[in-house]
């Protein structure tokens, strides 16, 4: 299995080690503060700024080209037919890119120097309502189980000679399939309701905190926060 | 501990899950629950704890009664029940999450929750995988923390419901071990025979809803043709002697 955020744990780093709450804070500023930027000279400093953390998160030079180019991948229509549309286009385009990848790398660093389940704690503690974070979280969990299921489905389709084309026999089968893993999906669900009840849950979410704030987590949160009011600032002078 | 009377319970269409069966266990007692698939072996336990509604009267745990509303609220304090499946049971990001999930729920600290979650992973012999993720632990692994989950509430009764399902036989070996410490009234369901010679000295046979024996261990399960009547074998063991 490989996603992204089946990670239990993190490689460690500075930006690993800042507090899951001040990191989501400040990045969250950081992104919204480059989701305004208007001048391409203010992104591209912006993006300057976050490839500097990109490598204070140890994170791979491989893993960010590729996050880069799936980034370009989905601005290239903008990219391409803008230059033509008006004047400014080429200047616009380059904005739009600018702030794509810039936008893209800040939620690259979030997920690659916390587990979800810590970042989603985070959240919680800064307000995010606790019955999506428990969604979440459960959305989490079992998705590895529902993946493993899914898998489990087409061995038994390719075990009994399956042949995958494009034709009614196929659609169908592949419907009974997902019909099969939303039944399952929503048994597994019943009964995941039943073991909660049973641990006395109550409908209020309730977990361990794990969260204490250093003098360090408050500088690099007041740095980020910081740089991106001298960022937005400068781009509106 | 536990008194049931007459409990009957049908499903939507009218089949009878449970048709008027009645036993009482005494405290500390373990009593193992076997039958054939359907016997309704789970929906006693799920009347027990509380989960299937029902009628009031015809059950007690620890003079709590399931089918009573306010007695259910107390009833996660008392009862403990293991799951079939271990998958149902972990569903929090972390197992030190998922073991200190029902301290919680109970209203006990912080600190107290992480304590009684550390003391039930020790327990359990899992002292190492606080910061695991359930999904990428064993089966064995998976069944020893989901049997840590209950016991961090420090219930008085533990059901468990199918515990040796999934297991190979060196993860059946360490839960037979585990099972035999646990502490407390323990109710456990299984088509395992040789885990519960091992772990109860008495059991009761379901089938099709009703109690057919209640009896000694041996005594139920020695009984080859009673054994075979309900879909059952008598166990290796005791055929040879």
């Amino acid at each position: 299995m490989s996603l992204a955020c089946q990670n239990a744990t993190v490689p460690d780093s500075p930006l690993a080690r800042w507090d899951a709450r001040y990191k989501l804070a400040g990045l969250f500023v950081l992104a919204f503060g480059v989701a305004v930027l208007q001048r391409p000279q203010t992104v591209g400093c912006a993006l300057a700024l976050v490839l500097v953390l990109t490598f204070l998160a140890k994170i791979s030079a491989r893993r960010v080209l590729a996050r880069v180019g799936l980034l370009l991948v989905a601005v290239l229509p903008f990219v391409v037919v803008l230059p033509f549309a008006s004047d400014h286009g080429l200047e616009l385009a380059a904005l739009i890119a600018g702030r794509c990848v810039t936008i893209g790398l800040i939620g690259l660093i979030l997920a690659a120097t916390a587990t979800l389940p810590r970042t989603l704690a985070a959240a919680q503690s800064l307000g995010v309502p606790s019955v999506l974070v428990l969604v979440a979280q459960l959305a989490w969990r079992y998705v590895f189980v529902l993946l493993a299921e899914a898998r489990r489905l087409r061995v038994a389709l390719q075990a009994r000679a399956f042949p995958v084309r494009t034709n009614a026999h196929t659609y169908r089968t592949i419907g009974h399939v997902t019909g099969a893993l939303l039944v399952r999906g929503g048994e597994r669900a019943d009964r995941v309701a039943a073991a909660m009840r049973c641990r006395g849950f109550d409908g209020t979410p309730r977990g361990l905190t794990p969260f204490r704030a250093t003098a360090f987590d408050v500088f690099a949160l007041l740095l980020v926060v910081g740089g991106t009011i001298a960022l937005v600032a400068w781009d509106r002078l | 501990m536990i008194r049931v009377t007459a409990m009957t319970h049908r499903f939507v269409g009218g089949r009878a899950a449970l048709d008027g069966v009645s036993f009482t266990v005494a405290a500390g007692e373990s009593v193992a629950v076997v039958g054939p698939n359907g016997a309704g072996k789970t929906t006693l336990f799920l009347r027990l704890c509380g989960v299937l509604p029902g009628v009031r009267g015809e059950a007690t745990v620890a003079n709590l009664d399931p089918a009573d509303r306010e007695h259910r609220r107390k009833l996660a304090a008392t009862v403990g029940v293991v799951f079939q499946n271990p998958d149902d049971q972990l569903f929090s990001p972390t197992v030190l999450d998922d073991v200190a999930f029902g301290p919680l729920n109970l209203g006990l600290s912080d600190i107290e929750a992480r304590d009684r979650a550390t003391e039930a992973l020790n327990a359990v012999g899992l002292p190492d995988h606080a910061a695991r993720v359930p999904h990428q632990l064993s089966g064995g692994e998976k069944r020893r923390a989901a049997i840590a989950t209950i016991l961090s509430m420090r219930p008085g009764v533990l059901l468990l419901d199918e515990p040796s399902m999934f297991l190979d036989p060196r993860g059946r070996r360490e839960l037979i071990y585990l099972v035999r410490d646990l502490p407390g009234t323990k109710l456990i369901a299984t088509h395992d025979l040789g885990l519960v010679l091992e772990t109860c000295p008495r059991v009761l046979l379901l089938d099709g809803g009703k109690l057919v024996a209640d009896g000694p261990t041996e005594q139920v399960l020695g009984n080859e043709m009673l054994m075979e009547t309900h879909g059952l074998e008598v166990p290796y063991r005791l055929r040879n002697g």
